[in-house]
């Protein structure tokens, strides 16, 4: 096994680390909405909040950067370039997340001074990680960019795929350089970071997710380069065609131009059609294969992704994408359903199909199977389609409630969160985090056992 | 738009998208299964998409432009799970190369503990 692909399995270990802080952190700030008084004075809402949504990013950004780890050498036919660099800021990437959290839990809170921006909190949603640790983030993906890069010029070839994600790795570093300046006006501030936190999500990792379900689909269905490598090119092409100016459908009361809305919502709206496109495809593959494989769960994530990306993305955007109803629904927990779907159909789903694709090769496993990946599978997608269907309602009441008939005064938010439809979708929302968190527990369990308890069924492939 | 408006045109707008779904993945399984069912389904499906469509347009209070789009949308959905498709056949039919990868299960293996 190459040097790189030992990597991998590190970040995936950290990656599944963070998921499982994530659903926790998640766990508790749903139940700040059913009992506000919980861990007063000890653990804020905001800062379990924070710990959701920051380590929701790194735990994907983790599964990528472990799934390109493993990828790579095997696509290029070399060590990783620079691989020496990759292992220890491996390591200093985990220690300065660890430091970063123990901030963020104990100490909370700094001044209104450089000394807090660089030690404890920049103060911006997604991207709160101090600087001295959004630095260390930049130069742990200069590496990164810098190992894939290095092992096309040293191994003097590259493909389609690896050719996309260079360049798709190099929009991803600048973007994120916009998480650095603190901008006295608040207007411009939030314009430019839409722009990091937008065209990260909706741009830059949707290409990035492509590239390892290319890869995945190769090795997972055998689909031919050709093949997937055209697809690749079509759907980045429409996704991303779709996507950047879809950046508008964000700039609602911040005080950009109102151009803008107009611009955000038509190419938003387009979105839908290429998701679309990749349903069908999906279909066609589990046709083509008759939906037998030699590892189920990985292809039965890599269905969900393509259908949870659809419906997370499409329908639930699709329902506030348009200016007229985004007014009012914008930063609701309407808004929060759709984040939550879109980012376990896009990302959540790629990276788990992807880990147990992993774990065939690594384990030396001819057929993967057994009902624990099932439990986990319908667990982790009923808990999360639940939560946003919970989620949705509570935020039909904030748009009508507190927005549209309140006109968002203060009195009308109180209303809303009052509103007996908004704590029965915030109970049931809690309770359906329950069943994700329990779909996770079983999906460690499984991913920790797999191929370890039943090497009989392991070592024989099934006649199929 | 009124408080009321809001919701009936989101709602309708989140029911469009998911018919325009349901028709290309009915249609996608009746090309896999050559089942009749399917097919049916998959029209019914686009008829009640076509009726979100025509509510969302006769009913609600989105500008010209915005309907518009809906109706370009539900043509696009229209063609967009058959062009796909023969793409997918055209792609597959002329896909195999020298540098194409092995399935997983022929691939030499490797052994390791997480």
């Amino acid at each position: 096994m190459y040097r790189s692909q030992t990597l991998a399995l590190k970040y995936f270990s950290a990656a599944m680390t963070l998921f499982g802080i994530m659903t926790v952190s998640g766990l508790i700030a749903a139940y700040y909405y059913l009992n506000p008084d919980f861990l007063f004075g000890i653990l804020p809402f905001n800062i379990a909040k924070i710990l959701h949504i920051n380590t929701l990013v790194i735990w994907l950004l983790m599964g990528f950067m472990g799934s390109i780890y493993w990828f790579l050498p095997e696509e290029l036919g070399r060590e990783t370039a620079g691989i020496r660099a990759a292992e220890v800021l491996f390591y200093v990437f985990c220690a300065a997340v660890a430091v970063v959290a123990v901030v963020f839990i104990f100490v909370q809170y700094g001044g209104s001074d450089e000394a807090a921006l660089w030690l404890i909190n920049q103060g911006r949603k997604y991207v709160e990680a101090p600087r001295w640790a959004a630095l260390g983030i930049v130069v742990i993906m200069v590496v990164f960019a810098y190992n894939v890069m290095g092992t096309a010029i040293a191994a003097r070839k590259t493909t389609g795929i690896i050719t996309v994600l260079m360049i798709d790795l190099i929009p991803l570093i600048l973007l994120y350089l916009i998480a650095f300046p603190a901008i006295s006006n608040m207007s411009a501030d939030l314009f430019w970071w839409w722009w990091l936190v937008h065209l990260w999500v909706e741009a830059t990792w949707e290409v990035l997710i492509g590239c390892i379900m290319a890869l995945a689909l190769m090795q997972l269905l055998g689909t031919s380069r050709r093949i997937v490598e055209t697809w690749l090119y079509i759907e980045v092409a429409l996704v991303l065609g779709t996507g950047i100016l879809g950046l508008g459908h964000h700039y609602f009361w911040i005080g950009t131009p109102n151009y803008w809305l107009t611009i955000g919502g038509f190419f938003s709206a387009l979105e839908p059609l290429p998701l679309l496109g990749m349903v069908v495809h999906a279909v066609y593959d589990a046709g083509a294969q008759h939906m037998k494989t030699t590892n189920r769960p990985a292809l039965y994530w890599m269905m969900a992704e393509a259908f949870g990306n659809f419906i997370g993305a499409g329908v639930w955007g699709f329902m506030i994408t348009l200016p007229q109803v985004n007014l009012y629904a914008h930063g609701t927990q309407w808004t929060v359903s759709h984040g939550h779907f879109a980012f376990w159909g896009a990302y959540g789903c790629g990276v788990i199909s992807v880990l147990y694709l992993v774990l065939q090769k690594t384990r030396n496993l001819a057929f993967v199977d057994g009902p624990r990946w099932k439990w986990s599978f319908a667990a982790l997608n009923l808990g999360l389609v639940g939560m946003t269907g919970a989620l949705l309602v509570a935020g039909f009441v904030q748009a009508f409630v507190e927005r549209a008939i309140g006109g968002s005064t203060l009195n009308a938010f109180i209303s809303g969160q009052e509103n007996a439809w908004f704590v029965d979708g915030m109970v049931a929302r809690f309770l359906l985090a329950i069943v994700f968190t329990a779909g996770y527990v079983v999906l460690v369990w499984d991913v920790l056992t797999v191929g370890r308890r039943a090497p009989a069924v392991a070592a024989v492939a099934p006649a199929q | 738009m009124s408080a009321l408006a809001t919701l009936e045109t989101g709602l309708l707008l989140g029911l469009y998208a998911l018919l325009a779904g349901i028709w290309g993945v009915l249609w996608a399984l009746a090309q896999v299964r050559q089942a009749p069912i399917f097919g049916r389904s998959a029209a019914a499906a686009y008829g009640l998409h076509i009726l979100a469509a025509l509510t969302i347009i006769l009913w609600t209070p989105l500008g010209f432009g915005w309907k518009c789009l809906i109706v370009g949308s539900s043509l696009v959905f229209f063609v967009m799970p058959w062009m796909t498709w023969r793409f997918l056949q055209h792609t597959h039919q002329n896909g195999g190369s020298e540098h194409d990868r092995k399935p997983s299960q022929h691939s030499g293996r490797v052994v390791a503990r997480l």
